[in-house]
């Protein structure tokens, strides 16, 4: 059964130590001394010449990012593989089943992902300088095997061609209006982490009849989260029902006719932790790549570029965008997704059939 | 008793042939693409996770309304394609091949560029054309109209526009069967029909249309195969419409967690089906189609239309816009707008995707050199691979030459993504872990693409006169050496097109490859899917112009070749 | 020596025996012919010589060595034989010259003596202009006079030759019949030659092996295939005889018809069943129903002429005798009988032939 080797098995043992979240202090912490961006570091990577980066952020950015290192970084390649979170998660899954060790560094936006990999042992203990100095505790692993790169909110928003700032919805109970049916799209949790986590937290917040009941809505699914907010820019749908908000910010920024709504009941919150993997390829490139994300510059073209959240204190938001502390967001809550991710998929399917 | 026995003469020394172990090894290489992973999708399909004998993955496949839903989808599905074809490609296949039509060779040349054309390609640029609220004609129709905000005229997200976009892909099985019979009807059952006093109507309704049936049947045959086992057109359109088919239900299964049993056992029924349309298919066709149409005696004579004869060409050109003419331009909108919906203009154009596609999107290049050197190593292999068992099965080399033709042919029938999930089963495990390499993409391809490839040398192997090789043999060169120095060169044009013909459907697969690949081992196909899902429109527009002007090279080169399809070598 | 020895050599398609049981010894420098109607085998034996079919019972000799037996089979190219096909079988994408050099040039002999082969052997069948041509460029002889020196050049020790005149129009056929022989006797190897025309292989053969049905009916020098067929089937197909049935009256006379016919031959048993053999040109016909012609009235047959055809240079009768039997006769063209006329048919003794079988 080597395809299903890496099963989120011993969810009884390990439901008691990761009852609280993710980032609950377990008895003794074990973290390595922090490291920096030394001269021997680089020289190293350079000699690995290249590094793989699986992430779940929207390509253009992830792209940008890469390119931001290679520029920073001279003969160190990025090879950025961007598919939806759940996707990654099943094809390193796939992958070290057959004892494939390709990725180097990872992203996604489901956070309960590391909680996996780690117990797996898959992780290697990392904690590069700008975590250890700057990073709250709530966003780095005890163990220093991961930490928050970046964080998101699974939003509503709308096309301002298609509807009249008045009448768009302000919460996500407005959805299920009759008059925006065969006007919505949202992503899917099967493929979209973001998604995946917000679905979590919003059938625990609004319960699973909410989705019910925007099923009847005749939504159009699409796959990631980054997809919702471009379907509403080119006016496919004039709705949509979740998806990345930093996308949907991206497009407003360039002129495109949309608007980002922060629901009334609070937005999903998806944090998006960056793990270096233990049978890395390239393990020298890799903890460079991984001390350049958390470094200050890194967290603030990130920031800049798209739009999403840094835990960074010395990230500044660009003019215009609302800070994270200044919206209403629903809690994350990385453990309770890796213990039900597999009925809120089933459930998801079900209500939804696809 | 022994004693009867003349003493007997001086016996042969022990003489080593070299062909016997190369040959053998072949048949063992074909077994072992075929077999292998089938054997394993049986295996999975009987067995629990826990690797214990079961039926209750059928039991579920029988019971689950999300199982059955996608089972009775497919079926819808792949009837309505299959009907569509037949309507539009049988009546343009008698235009072309037995009317005056103008621009018969142009039509032809449009309907090889739509049977090139990927079909996932196709359905993202109908995407591009007729989601509901930003497809371009959608756009067009409310601005020519006038209509409301969210009134539209074509809706491809559902399940009459999957249907629509399968057909415009599948529809040229059906043109090129009927257009070939047509060909090779000869003028002689005609004129036999009118000079008993059949008016040209009554000829070809009574004589023509009757030969042309089977044709017209095995054609309806394989568009319904083609549009069962599709994937990536359904994965575009009837996700984001809500409903499933079976090739992406299947795939679905492999979400996390991954339920191999399950898709080993869903994958089954597509395989079973697939069988017995085969066994339909030759049945319609040995028992009359190729009997009447072997013949080759006169030029077919031409209908004259008459005054409909424009009327004919605009309904052929109507019926080109679908497959052809809509998409590219879609596509070539997408490749030089800003926004994907938006036409384009002088002052809008842009070659922001383009400088994105091959200056930002750092897995361009892997994918295009992975997709190079698997369509060159597939084409190559595959057409070594056919060269050598078509040569085994038309000379009758060896006694079990039969089950080898078989074997060869035997991979029509497994649907690629069955292939895919069969192969994923075998080769993730040891002895053989092969996931992660091109080798297991490169065995999917050449699995994928033999049949046809066998097909096409076996029929070249019969008009080359046997003499021809055994004339070589009594002068004294072996097996492999006349194989080598008289049969491929005077197979030359067969080889060269098989080689081309495997390099292009390497070129767009993607049923196979979405189960197979690795981040190391991604095709531009898988790319081109992995943007869509992110719906990086502009980004797929350009990479998918590329591959098709990459096709159409390899398709002219074919056409360019000297005397390709047209002269033909003589043998006595 | 490359004498060629067939021992009981059979070959079976899954029950039907193509090949039955056949022996035969061709000594060196012989040319056999194996003669026979289509499907009697002859060209399976002849495969089995090459070795492109392997025997299922029985064995091949070439010389001392056994070279095919159902255990093994030496393949073709190890054999030193050459063959000639009724296709020619001349590769298209190669020149007259390429063909017939290809295969010195697999015996990898030097260049300049493969040229000079070449060229000797061109020369002596006549194609040295033509050296440089496609075979799609010639015409059906030149084919044929390629294929025999692409044959010959290799200096075989055996040659076979399938049918190959058949695809030659009547007169090229005559010539080239002569041409074969006369190569043959400037070479002399041990020629297998497959036909089923008689007269080819009757100008052409040492011995003439005629086959019927898997088997070798009859196999001996042309002259005496002809003169004493044993068998019905040979004298039907050697010289186109009639066949007449009666009944042993003692060891040399016939009943046929009510009429006692002496015949030539094996003694025969009074009382048993006897088919005679006599060719059509050996009968002869009378018109006068009172006075048949002159001579001894011994072994003459009343008759009714069916059918009287002129043909140019004879005349083709067809009479019926008292048993319903239909006889063939030729004779000249000017002895013309009315058709329905009552007739006598003189049968000479020492030209009808008792047949064995």
């Amino acid at each position: 059964m080597a395809a299903a080797e890496f099963s989120r098995r011993g969810v009884l043992g390990a439901a008691g130590a990761a009852a609280m979240t993710v980032f609950a202090s377990p008895l003794r912490a074990a973290a390595p001394e922090p490291a920096a961006i030394t001269p021997d570091l680089i020289a190293a990577a350079r000699k690995e010449g290249k590094v793989v980066y699986y992430t779940s952020i929207d390509l253009p950015v992830s792209e940008r990012m890469a390119k931001a290192f290679e520029a920073r970084f001279p003969g160190i390649a990025v090879r950025v593989e961007r598919t939806g979170a759940e996707r990654i998660f099943q094809r390193i899954g796939q992958e070290y089943a057959s004892r494939i060790h390709a990725a180097d560094v990872v992203n996604s936006s489901d956070a309960s992902h590391f909680i996996v990999w780690k117990r797996d042992g898959l992780l290697a203990p990392f904690v590069p300088e700008d975590v250890a100095k700057h990073y709250a505790p709530e966003h780095k692993d005890p163990d220093g095997q991961f930490a928050s790169f970046r964080a998101a909110l699974s939003v509503i928003g709308y096309n301002t061609n298609l509807v009249r700032p008045a009448d768009a919805p302000k919460s996500f109970a407005d959805l299920l209006d009759p008059k925006w049916a065969g006007k919505i799209v949202k992503a899917h949790p099967g493929f979209s982490g973001t998604i995946m986590t917000a679905t979590y937290e919003m059938s625990r917040d609004l319960g699973w009849d909410y989705f019910e009941k925007l099923a009847r809505q005749r939504v159009m699914q699409v796959q990631a989260a980054a997809d919702p907010p471009k379907k509403v820019a080119l006016g496919e749908r004039a709705i949509m029902a979740d998806g990345n908000d930093y996308v949907l910010i991206l497009v407003k920024e360039s002129g495109g006719p949309v608007e980002v709504v922060y629901p009334a009941e609070g937005a999903p919150l998806v944090v998006g932790p960056n793990a270096v993997f233990k049978a890395a390829p390239n393990p020298n490139a890799a903890r460079l790549f991984q001390c350049f994300c958390f470094t200050a510059e890194c967290q603030q073209l990130v920031s800049d570029i798209s739009g999403m959240h840094s835990f960074h204190p010395d990230v500044k938001e660009k003019p215009g965008r609302r800070p994270l502390r200044d919206i209403k967001v629903m809690k994350e809550d990385a453990a309770a997704v890796e213990k039900n991710a597999e009925e809120i998929k089933a459930r998801y399917t079900k209500i939804f059939r696809v | 008793m022994a004693l009867a026995i003349p003493a007997p003469a001086p016996r042969l020394p022990f003489r080593f042939d070299p062909s016997w172990p190369i040959l053998i090894g072949f048949s063992a290489a074909l077994c072992m693409l075929i077999l292998l992973p089938l054997s394993w999708l049986v295996y999975y399909s009987l067995h629990d996770r826990a690797g214990a004998f079961t039926l209750a993955n059928f039991a579920q496949l029988v019971t689950d309304p999300s199982f059955l839903d996608p089972l009775l989808t497919t079926v819808i599905l792949a009837t309505s394609s299959a009907v569509i074809c037949c309507l539009v490609a049988a009546p343009m296949g008698w235009l072309v091949a037995r009317t005056d039509m103008p621009l018969r060779r142009t039509v032809r040349a449009l309907v090889t560029a739509s049977f090139v054309t990927p079909p996932f390609l196709g359905a993202i640029a109908w995407e591009l054309l007729a989601a509901p609220n930003s497809g371009l004609l959608n756009q067009a129709f409310r601005a020519v109209t006038g209509a409301e905000q969210d009134e539209y005229l074509f809706n491809i997200y559902s399940l009459p526009g999957l249907i629509f976009v399968i057909a415009c892909y599948t529809f040229p099985y059906v043109f090129v069967l009927v257009a070939n019979a047509l060909d090779r009807i000869p003028a002689d059952l005609e004129d036999a029909s009118s000079i008993l006093g059949g008016s040209a109507w009554t000829t070809a309704r009574r004589v023509t249309v009757p030969l042309a049936m089977p044709a017209v049947l095995a054609g309806a045959l394989i568009a319904f195969m083609q549009a069962m086992t599709l994937f990536g057109s359904p994965a575009i359109l009837a996700l984001p419409a809500g409903f499933h088919t079976m090739t992406t239900k299947i795939w679905s299964l492999f979400q996390y967690p991954p339920k191999a049993e399950l898709a080993a056992a869903a994958s089954l029924p597509l395989l079973v089906l697939t069988i017995l349309l085969l066994r339909a298919e030759n049945f319609v066709l040995g028992r009359r189609g190729y009997s009447v149409v072997g013949g080759r005696q006169g030029n077919p004579r031409l209908v004259a239309l008459g005054r409909w004869k424009w009327a004919a060409l605009a309904a052929v050109f109507m019926v080109l816009l679908n497959p052809v003419f809509l998409p590219y331009g879609a596509l070539l909108n997408a490749a030089f707008s800003p926004v994907a919906s938006q036409f384009v203009t002088l002052g809008t154009l842009t070659l922001h995707n383009v400088e994105f596609v091959f200056f930002e999107l750092s897995a361009t290049r892997l994918a295009f050199e992975n997709t190079l050197i698997l369509c060159t190593s597939a084409a190559t292999i595959g057409t070594v691979m056919a060269v050598v068992i078509s040569y085994m099965t038309a000379r009758k080399v060896i006694a079990w030459h039969k089950a080898l033709g078989f074997l060869a042919t035997a991979p029509v029938a497994v649907p690629g993504i069955v292939l895919g999930v069969g192969l994923f089963l075998s080769y993730t495990r040891p002895p053989f872990v092969l996931y992660g390499t091109l080798w297991i993409l490169l065995i999917a391809f050449v699995t994928i693409a033999l049949p046809a490839a066998y097909q096409q040398l076996y029929s070249a192997f019969r008009v080359v006169n046997p003499d021809l090789e055994e004339a070589s043999r009594i002068l004294g060169a072996s097996r492999l050496g006349t194989l080598a120095r008289i049969t491929a060169p005077l197979l030359r044009t067969s080889v060269i097109a098989t080689w081309c013909f495997i390099f292009v459907g390497v070129i767009r697969e993607l049923s196979a490859a979405i189960m197979l690949f690795t981040s190391q081992t991604k095709v531009i196909s898988v790319l081109i899917f992995d943007l869509n899902e992110s719906g990086d429109l502009g980004a797929i527009a350009v990479l998918g112009l590329i591959m098709l002007i990459v096709t159409f090279a390899v398709v002219v080169l074919i056409n360019r070749i000297p005397g390709f399809g047209g002269v033909r070598l003589r043998n006595s | 020596m490359a004498s060629v020895e067939l021992r009981n050599l059979t070959k079976r398609y899954d029950a039907v025996a193509v090949v039955d049981d056949i022996s035969l010894r061709i000594d060196h420098g012989l040319l056999v012919c194996l003669l026979g109607p289509s499907g009697c085998g002859k060209t399976t034996t002849l495969r089995l010589i090459a070795g492109f079919v392997e025997p299922s019972a029985g064995e091949i000799a070439v010389g001392d060595r056994v070279v095919s037996s159902p255990v093994r089979t030496l393949p073709p190219e190890a054999r030193k034989m050459s063959m000639i096909f009724q296709s020619y079988a001349l590769w298209p994408h190669m020149t007259v010259a390429e063909n017939v050099a290809y295969g010195l040039t697999l015996r990898k002999l030097p260049r300049a003596e493969i040229a000079a082969k070449v060229a000797g052997i061109l020369a002596t069948t006549r194609l040295a202009n033509l050296a440089s041509r496609h075979p799609g460029e010639l015409s059906g002889g030149q084919q044929q006079r390629v294929a025999l020196a692409r044959a010959l050049v290799v200096e075989p020790e055996t040659l076979l030759l399938d049918e190959p005149l058949s695809n030659l129009d009547a007169n090229l056929r005559e010539e080239m019949r002569f041409e074969v022989r006369r190569l043959h006797d400037q070479y002399r190897y041990t020629t297998v030659y497959v036909t089923h025309d008689q007269s080819e292989a009757m100008t052409t053969a040492d011995l003439i092996a005629v086959m019927n049905g898997g088997r070798i009916e009859q196999f001996g020098p042309p002259e005496e295939i002809y003169a004493r067929p044993r068998s019905e089937f040979v004298a039907r197909f050697i010289g186109a005889a009639n066949i007449l049935k009666g009944r042993a009256l003692d060891g040399g006379h016939v009943s046929i018809a009510g009429a006692a016919v002496a015949c030539n031959g094996a003694a025969l048993t009074p009382g048993a069943d006897v088919a005679i053999s006599i060719r059509q040109h050996e009968i002869g016909i009378g018109a006068d129903a009172a006075d048949p012609s002159p001579g001894p009235r011994e072994n003459v047959i009343p008759a009714v002429v069916a059918r009287n055809v002129f043909l140019g240079n004879s005349r083709d009768y067809i009479a019926e005798i008292g048993d319903g039997t239909a006889l063939r006769i030729v004779t000249a063209p000017e002895h013309d009988i009315a058709q329905g006329s009552r007739v006598w048919l003189r049968l000479p003794p020492q030209r009808c032939r008792v047949l064995e079988r």
